[in-house]
């Protein structure tokens, strides 16, 4: 049986300046998957992070998690709020936001120390987090002298340690080199198989190809504009040019001029 | 289509003379400055010396106990002693004496002008006259106000002074030396408990996210650098100075709103915790029974020795 663990109804927000951030979107996640968020710039990936999260509310609409209406009221109650941020973690993509402790390891310690958890346990985690991301080397540096793929793992890491169910996950590899990306990425398919479900927003069809079990994606009109499997989303180029994910590429070929959506996810011959 | 100009060269605006603006270049100076410090402090923190093997908890106390004994010492040379003590150990630290005194020795000028040079003076402390500035029977006046008879400075005057200035050096001393073999964040665990937790939060974040801020103010100036053709004038760059600080303090309260979000969302709920880990071995234990061997020692040194000698 299906189980969603949220539900959007209809959500609607604007900015504090007036800007649309989000026109009706609806949508579910569900127990276990790997859900990804594909939109372009400003399409509202953020601000659907930061809504399922509980850390902005909907001016409309409904947003449901675990069954309940998440509210900032219901986020005010201590036993919701509690079972709500141990079950679910969000990585940001400000990592200077994220990090806001001295060291790694504090930083690490941070979201167990607001569990019930003894000293120890806290300690436990915070070195099994540390040995499984080899952050050994930094364990006692302040975030400003580590690098942005270190920053990244370490916000991970601390996100982990509260072993959520759900991990939100606002562009996680922008900014990375190919092979934190691949690390990552590698990361996120082992925590798929440990039954983690996993909400990643991208523009990165690569990073999208490689993780998504569903696909949804936001239009420039800060909509859902389309939802379904992988396969069915990423091979449909109108689509990804409609909503800016892939751009028209004209070049000469064989005497004749192409003109065709460009993508780096399909081969040349795929395309007339 | 790009526009015809861009394949354009035109010469940069000629005539303005070249303004440096100091404000600027002196408060990048002050950035640079700050985190070269704060690098350097880090790094001899890291030194695999003796103080820096200790506790900061015990540090701290020890600290505390040996201003203390210094506060009641009312001659110089148990000041000497114990200031003798530290140098010692910050040696033994790993730590350049030339580098610690360059710490010490920055606030001479200032404890000079504001407590050594009034309180040389008779009207501070009264005794006996080294120097005479001048001497008026009957006492001047300026307009309503009656001056002293007499101005002088006087031997216990600059007694006092010496006393006050050794002892505000010990402070330094005692303080640098603690906070450059003790990382930030081990003196400010030190000093958490459930009251101040509150607190040193606060202060912890407040020093991680200066390099956030100076990091920024950094990258506008080579930003702006970087597009500096024609010499800007004074009242542009005053303008450009005012935008910076507006920009920055956005730019600061919108990361605030950032970082509550990220506490929210690993379940901050309003309650300060931190895992302290304190050690207390042999190490600390020797460490505190010097101290308090030297804190002993210099008050014996005051109050039965140097008992009823001046100075």
């Amino acid at each position: 049986m299906v189980n969603d663990l949220f539900r959007v109804e209809s959500v609607g927000y604007h900015y504090p300046d007036g800007r649309v951030g989000l026109a009706g979107v609806s949508l579910s996640v569900t127990e276990d998957e790997s859900l990804v968020i594909l939109g372009a710039n400003a399409s509202g990936k953020t601000t659907l992070v930061q809504m399922l999260a509980g850390l902005i509310f909907p001016e409309s609409g409904v947003v449901e998690a675990f069954g309940s209406r998440l509210t900032e009221a219901a986020l005010e109650q201590p036993d919701f709020s509690r079972e709500f941020r141990q079950r679910v973690g969000v990585l940001l993509q400000n990592t200077d936001a994220m990090l806001f402790n001295p060291t790694v390891y504090d930083e690490i310690a941070f979201g167990p120390l607001q569990l019930d958890l003894s000293a120890n346990q806290v300690r436990q985690r915070v070195d099994d987090m540390i040995s499984l991301f080899g952050l050994e080397p930094i364990a006692d540096q302040p975030p400003h002298q580590l690098s942005g793929g270190e920053r990244k793992k370490v916000a991970l890491a601390a996100l982990l340690a509260v072993s959520p169910q759900v991990l939100l996950m606002d562009e996680p590899t922008s900014g990375l080199d190919p092979r934190s990306q691949r690390w990552f990425v590698e990361l996120l398919t082992e925590l798929r198989e440990l039954g983690k479900t996993i909400v990643t927003t991208t523009h990165d069809l690569h990073v999208a190809d490689e993780i998504a079990d569903r696909v949804i994606v936001l239009g420039e009109q800060h909509g859902v504009a389309a939802e379904g499997p992988r396969e069915q989303i990423l091979t449909d180029l109108d689509l990804l040019l409609s909503v800016n994910l892939v751009h028209e590429h004209s070049h000469l070929h064989d005497g004749v001029i192409h003109i065709h959506p460009h993508s780096h996810l399909h081969r040349h011959e795929d395309h007339e | 289509m790009l526009p015809s100009w861009v394949t354009e060269v035109v010469s940069a605006r000629t005539g303005a003379r070249r303004r440096h603006s100091h404000f600027i270049e002196r408060t990048l100076g002050h950035t640079s400055r700050f985190i070269g410090d704060a690098v350097f402090a880090e790094r001899v923190a890291r030194r695999p010396g003796y103080l820096q093997q200790l506790d900061a908890r015990a540090k701290l106390f020890s600290l505390l106990g040996l201003l203390v004994a210094a506060a009641f010492c009312h001659h110089l040379p148990p000041l000497w002693l114990i200031g003798g003590f530290i140098v010692v150990s910050a040696a033994r630290s790993r730590i350049e004496v030339t580098a610690l005194f360059n710490r010490v020795w920055w606030f001479l000028p200032g404890i000079f002008l504001i407590i050594a040079v009034p309180a040389a003076f008779n009207l501070i402390t009264p005794g006996d006259p080294l120097l005479i500035i001048y001497r008026a029977h009957p006492a001047p006046r300026f307009g309503p106000v009656p001056l002293p008879a007499e101005l002088s400075i006087t031997r216990q005057g600059i007694a006092s002074a010496a006393l006050l200035i050794t002892r505000i050096l010990l402070g330094v001393l005692l303080a640098v030396t603690i906070t450059l073999t003790s990382r930030w964040q081990a003196l400010l665990k030190a000093v958490y408990t459930n009251a101040t937790a509150p607190f040193v939060l606060v202060l912890a974040m407040t020093y991680r996210y200066i390099f956030v801020l100076l990091w920024i103010v950094e990258n506008m100036h080579l930003a702006r650098r970087a597009r500096t053709i024609a010499p800007a004038g004074p009242a542009a760059e005053r303008r450009w100075i005012g935008g910076r600080i507006a920009a920055l303090f956005s730019r600061s309260r919108l990361l605030t709103e950032h970082v509550y979000a990220a506490m929210l969302a690993r379940g901050y709920r309003g309650h300060p915790r931190a895992l302290t880990t304190s050690r207390f071995t042999w190490r600390e234990a020797a460490w505190l029974i010097a101290c308090a061997a030297v804190a002993a020692l210099a008050l014996v040194l005051d109050r039965v020795v140097l008992r009823g000698l001046r100075w």
